[in-house]
């Protein structure tokens, strides 16, 4: 069996107004730039898709879905008056498998989850939408310990990483995550959308710009100081994963969109290898 | 015009799954061989006084729905599905189905514009009911023979500061007992929250979850400054547990931030009468207790510091 690899990765925000209602026009930068992050990825021919989301949250450790085919009706907890998201999809259990394996070998606390009916969470099911659309693809799905730091993060990302390798995979690896995590605590229109908090846009900017050109170290050791200031989407741990999962070395980043969603700060981040 | 409605009573109600796990009704789907006896015990003796007290609803305040714009209201006449805990599915896994007291809903909602709050009505019939609701609602009352309401935690003391988000609190709570009053409404109001809040990393084991001798608190600190704020409950001094509680809270990490407590104390004008703690015990560390104010028996108001928040 030929050394597998990742293809591709990518950043990406979680939030629902990006896909619903189906109807909308709103964010409209963002949303081309996930639906032209989606079609980058196909093009790479992967077979699986790794997806690491924020919005599934763990405490005990970390998680991966291990369900064969998780399926069922997700209502968002917040924005549940945007419609709901339904899914169906199919788990690489070999690979999930494969990443617990090697997770805990290296010292992770990570369980399999295999249960009717648990909740996906909605960043997942963002990105599915924009990267899985008719779920031709097998997936992988990641929980973010809150607790987790930069060093557990690399180390799951590597677990991936190495798994992908192990079985032969191209994969696509994927960060569901915000940027800057203020945002409108009163209802607003979505034409009045900016980016909320003091200086975040400036944080924000200035974190993609390390990110684009290259500099990753330089940016994980700017992300507690980044996190501290714009209240990060859970301190922007997905970049670490995924910088776990890539290695730093001929990768190369571009920022694809950025821009507000209720206030916090989105972007969508191609990593090429 | 209905009759005045009242708050019969008010109870701290936990919600660990581990309770419903430990007692394994039909409704849950894993097993178990028992656990959090103390715990489980005192909700059967709520359950008694609130079977006699006949209340027309159960409002239950849950820090599991976190809501960032505003305080949400459940507003669909029923709510049934399986409600799998992300954190524990291997301990709950829980069909639920239940009545929503909608137009009290309603009335809560108006309130709640009416104090200047944000606040919005869940309508959405496919929404899944969060584990903090249905175990603290089904430790109440497992019969589900009593419409709910469930409010939502907004997460304005985390996002903001504990001082933005329990002055919140106080208007949720002064808007809850004004729509019960109006509504005519006999009520039993539930503050979802555990107490000292630190817990263990990781399960003693996984394979027996229920094994209680590895259960215990936190730390012995932990206990002392749980022992102390159920004390003052015991006392019934409002003022000093008023005083405490952001203390508690930095102490201990209690849950109690998320805001049900202090709306619960506010809806029923921070009663100045003893508290009956029914226990007390450690849910993988936490600090639970099960405890109950009964406006039935005393003076239902109170002439200190918090009178009429």
């Amino acid at each position: 069996m030929p050394d597998g690899q990742i293809v591709k990765g990518y950043i990406v925000p979680g939030l629902p107004h990006l896909v619903l209602p189906r109807d909308s026009s709103s964010r409209a930068e963002l949303r081309n730039a996930c639906r032209l992050a989606g079609a980058n990825a196909r093009q790479a021919r992967p077979d699986v898709l790794v997806i690491f989301s924020t919005q599934w949250i763990s405490v005990l450790g970390h998680m991966v879905q291990t369900r064969p085919n998780p399926k069922g009706m997700h209502v968002d907890e917040n924005w549940y008056a945007l419609g709901d998201l339904p899914y169906d999809f199919h788990t690489d259990f070999d690979l999930a498998k494969r990443t617990i394996e090697l997770g805990v070998a290296a010292g992770l606390q990570i369980r399999p989850v295999d249960f009717e009916g648990f909740p996906v969470d909605t960043g997942t099911l963002v990105a599915l939408d924009f990267f899985n659309p008719k779920n031709e693809l097998p997936v992988v799905c990641i929980a973010c310990n809150i607790y987790a730091g930069r060093e557990e993060e690399l180390k799951l990302g590597q677990a991936v990483h190495d798994a992908i390798r192990a079985l032969g995979r191209r994969a696509v690896v994927i960060g569901s995550s915000g940027l800057s995590g203020h945002w409108f605590t009163k209802d607003i229109q979505d034409s009045e959308d900016r980016i909320v908090g003091d200086g975040d846009d400036a944080e924000n900017r200035r974190m993609l710009d390390l990110i684009a050109s290259g500099k990753f170290t330089e940016a994980m050791d700017a992300m507690p100081e980044y996190a501290r200031k714009t209240g990060a989407d859970m301190q922007f741990k997905a970049f670490f994963w995924l910088i776990g999962a890539l290695g730093s070395k001929n990768v190369k980043a571009k920022t694809l969109g950025y821009g507000p969603v209720w206030g916090s700060g989105a972007a969508v981040i191609e990593f090429s290898l | 015009m209905s009759q005045k409605g009242q708050i019969v009573s008010g109870y701290i109600a936990p919600h660990p799954p581990h309770l419903v796990y430990g007692e394994n009704p039909p409704q849950n789907i894993p097993r178990s061989t028992g656990g959090w006896e103390v715990l489980r015990w005192a909700y059967d003796n709520v359950r008694e006084k609130i079977k006699a007290q006949k209340p027309d609803v159960i409002i239950v305040h849950t820090p599991h729905w976190m809501t960032m714009v505003g305080h949400h209201i459940t507003r669909v006449p029923r709510l049934k599905g399986l409600s799998v805990d992300p954190i524990f599915p291997h301990l709950f896994r829980y069909n639920f189905d239940t009545a929503i007291d909608v137009d009290l809903a309603d009335a809560i909602y108006d309130e709640a514009i009416a104090e200047g709050m944000t606040a919005k009505k869940m309508t959405n019939p496919n929404f899944r009911l969060d584990y903090g609701t249905i175990v603290t609602s089904h430790m109440l009352n497992p019969d589900w023979d009593i419409p709910i309401i469930s409010l939502s935690a907004n997460n304005s003391p985390y996002y903001f500061s504990l001082n933005v988000g329990i002055e919140e609190m106080f208007k949720l709570g002064r808007a809850t007992r004004r729509a019960i009053e109006k509504t005519g409404r006999r009520a039993v109001l539930a503050a979802s929250n555990t107490l000292s809040h630190y817990h263990f990393d990781r399960e003693p084991d996984p394979n027996l979850p229920e094994d209680m001798s590895k259960e215990h608190v936190f730390s012995h600190q932990n206990y002392l400054w749980d022992m102390r704020v159920l004390q003052l409950m015991r006392e019934g001094n409002m003022d000093e547990l008023m005083k405490v509680l952001p203390q508690f809270i930095d102490a201990t990490s209690a849950e109690v931030k998320s805001g049900g407590l202090f709306w619960m104390l506010a809806a029923m004008d921070f009663p100045n009468i003893p508290a009956k703690v029914h226990g007390y015990w450690s849910v993988i560390a936490t600090g639970n207790a099960v405890v109950e104010w009964d406006l039935t028996k005393g003076a239902n108001g109170h002439q200190g510091a918090y009178a009429h928040a």
